[in-house]
């Protein structure tokens, strides 16, 4: 049975916060900063106040000083004196079109004493550098403290450098290397909205946000507001993939309302979307890998450099810190190894979490010197991986407890069985296409492990509805694409043994349940399914005809994830087993790529997912979480860079940002990896965050195989691969030029086995190029 | 000006500045199964059908709809409920914001066809105006392919 949304979002019917309108609402419309970091002299609305249909012009003497967070709280409702990134809001016009209220805005004037502005990472932490804050560590849950040096948004440690450094001083061979990737943007396609309505000291809030109690919270300790009196509503999301979590606009869009007394909706344009939000983390990353003579890892150091941008309050978690960046070491036993994470101020647009925060930038470093690391040792880069993956029920050298399962040598295996079809048609998606004559062959792999959620809090609620034993369910959250609605009807239906017919979801606001943490860190299908397997055991015990509300984690921690037992079967809930140890799942990919030698164009010819499951809910749902995941993984590795020059974001619209069309997918290809151990009575993985992970270092991998030429700054674009390949030319022999015939790194008859093992010297790249 | 033309097979009037675009024209009609995204005409999110043909509906002049015929999801889902069915069986969505878009560019590769079916290459390249940043593409390929299957 088919999603439950699809008809209405299909047929257009489907309203999302865009689309909402309330009597007597107003338009508003946002003055943001032309300059990344200046002194606000005066700031002249005159002009626009007296424009047609403008009801009012608004700064931060009008609104709320306090400033907002997801954690620390440091982001100004209005600029307030200072501006500290070139989009950032300084004033806001409220008109009765959104037509006129952006032709006003633009006639708003803004003067400037601009000063020095920290545009990089790098810079940012050096010493005597410009300060983006004078004083960052007065902010409300501020982490970093003077210690810390200039410009720190947060800066988190584990293990030991010295360790690290002398394991690797013994090493047999290693590396060390940096890599770089670019801030990229979620490239959700509804804009940023709200409708926000203050009436008689309420608020009520329609709004693009994924995580309303939370969001609730947030409101209400800016605004200085009882949390009661603040009401999120139930809106769908159009796209999040972490985007959508933060206040955003929504604390200017209440205080506009307030200020005017009419309900005020704010949609960005996709240009503010682009240059004014949160997105991706840039990254400098540089990676120190040795191993012995066997191909063992005996040590590592990763140190990661992190483009805060000017506000820290996009990110959620206490330590303001990115978890994918601490666990990129994750899926390896590393007997010494050291990992060091620091987030600088810059006067950029300030990032936010996407898509398994961090995790994507320091997969692409740490798989692609695992690479450089089996090319020197000369050894089969998948081998070299296999010799290291944490195993089943051993002690881990990093500590911690043991993990229930540790399938990652499960599911590379696997994927090295599926390159030995590479190429050939799949069930999912047509043959990859053959590469053009005179084009070099190679295959990369990259493996990533994560951790699986903790059952958190959550709340449901079931409703009788009806004759026939209809059901109503109320979520707490919003449906922001990726199912979870439908996850929710056919759970409830197999546990209630009735047809999803009559099993009716729907989101509810604030005021309807009693907490949820919002939609995020791949929590929600464990959450949910575990909720509703306590809800479908009450429901079944009622006496009365009454409706049964669960809530999940009050009055108790957490559960610890990992109940032990067989798909299907009931095992006691998770979060009654006190010690079950800790879960992680994994996702290992390979590219095979195609590379024009005559000129750099990389062109991605399959990629092949293996991925460790439990049990899966909905298969359709799972698999498009694979394969957009896995596109987005692409779009990262070759497509994607949302650059900033003079700390001007370059990439004004989606034709300059390129996200991938359906012409640019590879082939795509997906193994499942069953019979992993999940969380809960249902034993469910997560899925929304394992497969945009890996592609990209995979992919580079890939090109290093079929060219010899590694490069280490995302997005791999042929004008990079094209100056490798020079250089490599120069350095080696003859240049490559589009003559050569066609050289086959890792033949895809092989598997990943042989990928890189030829080694990546330039003197490979002689005009007969290599064979394995 | 006034603007007159068919929208979804009716009449339709309206009072708009001649610099209005369609996408405001026909959302300010209440019609909002016609989203906007990019607003420069890359994305394909506001995707409609004039006079059969596909046009991003945030850079086409409302004036220059004056006696056209106008279909958006909304039109097309009563009209042909066929095209809907496939991208609901075939779960061509997640989110959904792209949806109506994919919907009427699906709809325009299926008019004036001799023949319904078409290669995959033909689907990929016809719909790679329109983006989805959900779905990785593979169910609304599929998606197509059962709508034109079905006629």
């Amino acid at each position: 049975m088919s999603r439950n949304d699809a008809w209405a979002k299909a047929s257009g019917q489907t309203r999302y916060a865009a689309d909402l309108s309330l009597p007597g609402m107003l338009h508003a419309a946002v003055v943001r900063s032309m300059v990344p970091h200046a002194r606000i002299l005066g700031i002249s609305t005159k002009q626009a106040e007296a424009a047609d249909g403008v009801i009012g012009v608004f700064t931060a003497a009008d609104v709320n000083p306090h400033p907002y967070g997801r954690s620390v709280r440091d982001v100004p409702i209005l600029a307030s004196g200072v501006v500290r990134f070139t989009g950032e809001r300084v004033a806001a016009v409220v008109a009765e079109s959104r037509r006129a209220a952006e032709a006003a805005a633009a006639l708003v004037e803004v003067s400037y004493d601009e000063l020095p502005a920290v545009l990089s990472a790098e810079e940012a932490i050096a010493p005597g550098a410009p300060a983006v804050h004078d004083a960052p560590w007065d902010y409300p849950r501020a982490v970093a403290r003077p210690a810390d040096g200039p410009n720190v948004q947060s800066r988190v440690v584990h293990g030991s450098l010295a360790g690290a450094e002398e394991a690797l001083s013994r090493a047999e061979f290693t590396v060390d290397r940096t890599y770089s990737t670019p801030s990229v943007h979620h490239g959700y396609l509804e804009p940023q909205a709200c409708v926000a309505a203050v009436e008689n000291g309420r608020v009520r809030v329609w709004a693009a946000n994924k995580s309303p109690y939370r969001l609730r919270g947030q409101l209400a300790e800016c605004l200085e507001l009882d949390p009661a009196l603040i009401e999120i509503q139930p809106v769908p999301l159009g796209g999040d993939f972490g985007g959508k979590g933060s206040p955003m606009d929504i604390p200017l869009c209440i205080e506009l309302s307030r200020l005017t007394g009419r309900p005020v909706k704010l949609v960005l344009r996709y240009v503010e979307d682009l240059t004014a939000t949160n997105p991706r983390h840039p990254a400098r990353i540089r990676v120190r890998a040795g191993c012995d003579a066997g191909g063992r890892l005996v040590g590592m150091a990763v140190q990661a450099l992190f483009n805060g941008g000017a506000y820290a309050g996009f990110k959620p978690l206490a330590n303001v810190n990115l978890h994918g960046a601490e666990d990129c070491l994750m899926a390896y036993d590393i007997p010494a190894s050291y990992i060091e994470s620091v987030i600088a101020y810059t006067n950029t647009v300030p990032r936010g979490h996407m898509r398994s925060p961090g995790s994507p930038q320091s997969a692409f470093a740490v798989e692609s010197a695992l690479d450089e690391l089996a090319a020197t040792a000369g050894i089969d880069p998948a081998e070299l991986r296999a010799r290291n993956l944490v195993q089943p029920g051993g002690p881990r050298h990093s500590g911690g407890p043991a993990w229930a399962e540790a399938r990652g040598g499960e599911t590379l295996r696997a994927l090295r069985a599926a390159l030995q079809h590479a190429g050939t048609d799949s069930p999912a998606s047509p043959a990859a296409p053959s590469p053009p004559p005179g084009w070099r062959q190679g295959t990369g792999i990259a493996v990533y492990a994560r951790g699986v959620p903790r059952l958190g809090t959550t709340s449901i609620r079931l409703v009788p509805a009806g004759e026939h034993g209809r059901v109503r369910v109320e979520v707490p959250i919003p449906e922001t694409g990726t199912g979870s609605h439908t996850v929710v009807r056919n759970r409830l239906a197999a546990e209630l043994g009735i047809s999803p017919d009559d099993v009716e979801v729907v989101q509810v606001s604030t005021a309807g349940l009693p907490a949820d943490p919002g939609v995020g860190a791949s929590r929600v299908t464990v959450g949910m399914t575990e909720a509703l397997s306590r809800a479908a055991r009450a429901w079944r015990a009622r006496t009365r005809d009454e409706p049964v509300v669960v809530e999940l984690g009050a009055g108790s921690p957490p559960g610890p994830a990992g109940t032990p037992g067989a798909a299907g079967q009931a095992a006691p809930a998770a979060g009654d087993s006190a010690a079950a140890a800790p879960l992680v799942s994994y996702c290992a990919q390979a590219a095979r790529v195609a590379v024009d030698p005559g000129t750099g164009q990389v062109k991605v010819l399959e990629i092949i997912s293996a991925v460790d499951t439990g049990q899966i809910i909905n298969p359709l749902a799972h698999q498009m979480q694979i394969d957009g995941g896995t596109v987005m993984g692409y779009g990262f590795a070759c497509l994607e860079d949302l650059a900033e020059e003079d700390g001007q974001v370059l990439a004004a619209s989606l034709g300059d940002f390129k996200i991938a069309s359906m012409k640019d997918v590879p082939s795509l290809r997906t193994v499942l990896v069953e019979g992993g151990r999940g969380v809960g009575t249902a034993n469910v993985k997560p899925i929304g965050e394992l497969a945009n992970v890996p592609t990209a270092a995979a992919i580079a991998n890939a090109v290093a195989a079929a060219t010899g030429c590694r490069v280490r700054d995302l997005p791999i674009t042929a004008e990079k691969v094209f100056w490798a390949l020079r250089e490599a030319g120069t350095a080696g022999g003859p240049a490559s030029g589009a003559g050569d015939g066609p050289v086959h790194g890792a033949g895809s008859s092989s598997g990943a086995g042989a990928a890189g093992s030829a080694g990546e010297k330039a003197a490979d790249m002689a005009g007969k190029g290599r064979v394995r | 000006m006034k603007i007159s033309f068919t929208l979804n097979g009716a009449p339709a009037q309206a009072d708009a500045p001649p610099d209005a675009l369609l996408v405001d024209l026909i959302r300010g009609l209440g019609h909002t199964g016609t989203k906007e995204a990019c607003g420069v005409g890359v994305c394909g999110v506001c995707t409609v059908l004039v006079n059969d043909l596909p046009v991003s509906s945030c850079l086409y002049l409302a004036a220059c709809a004056e006696g056209a015929e106008v279909w958006t999801a909304e039109g097309l889902a009563r009209e042909d409920p066929a095209l809907i069915r496939a991208f609901a069986e075939c779960e061509g969505m997640q989110c959904g914001i792209c949806t109506p878009g994919q919907v009427v560019a699906a709809a325009a590769l299926a008019r004036g066809r001799e023949r319904p079916e078409a290669t995959e290459d033909e689907i990929r390249e016809h719909q790679s105006g329109n983006l989805c940043r959900c779905t990785g593409y593979q169910t609304i390929a599929e998606s197509v392919r059962a709508y034109l299957a079905s006629r």
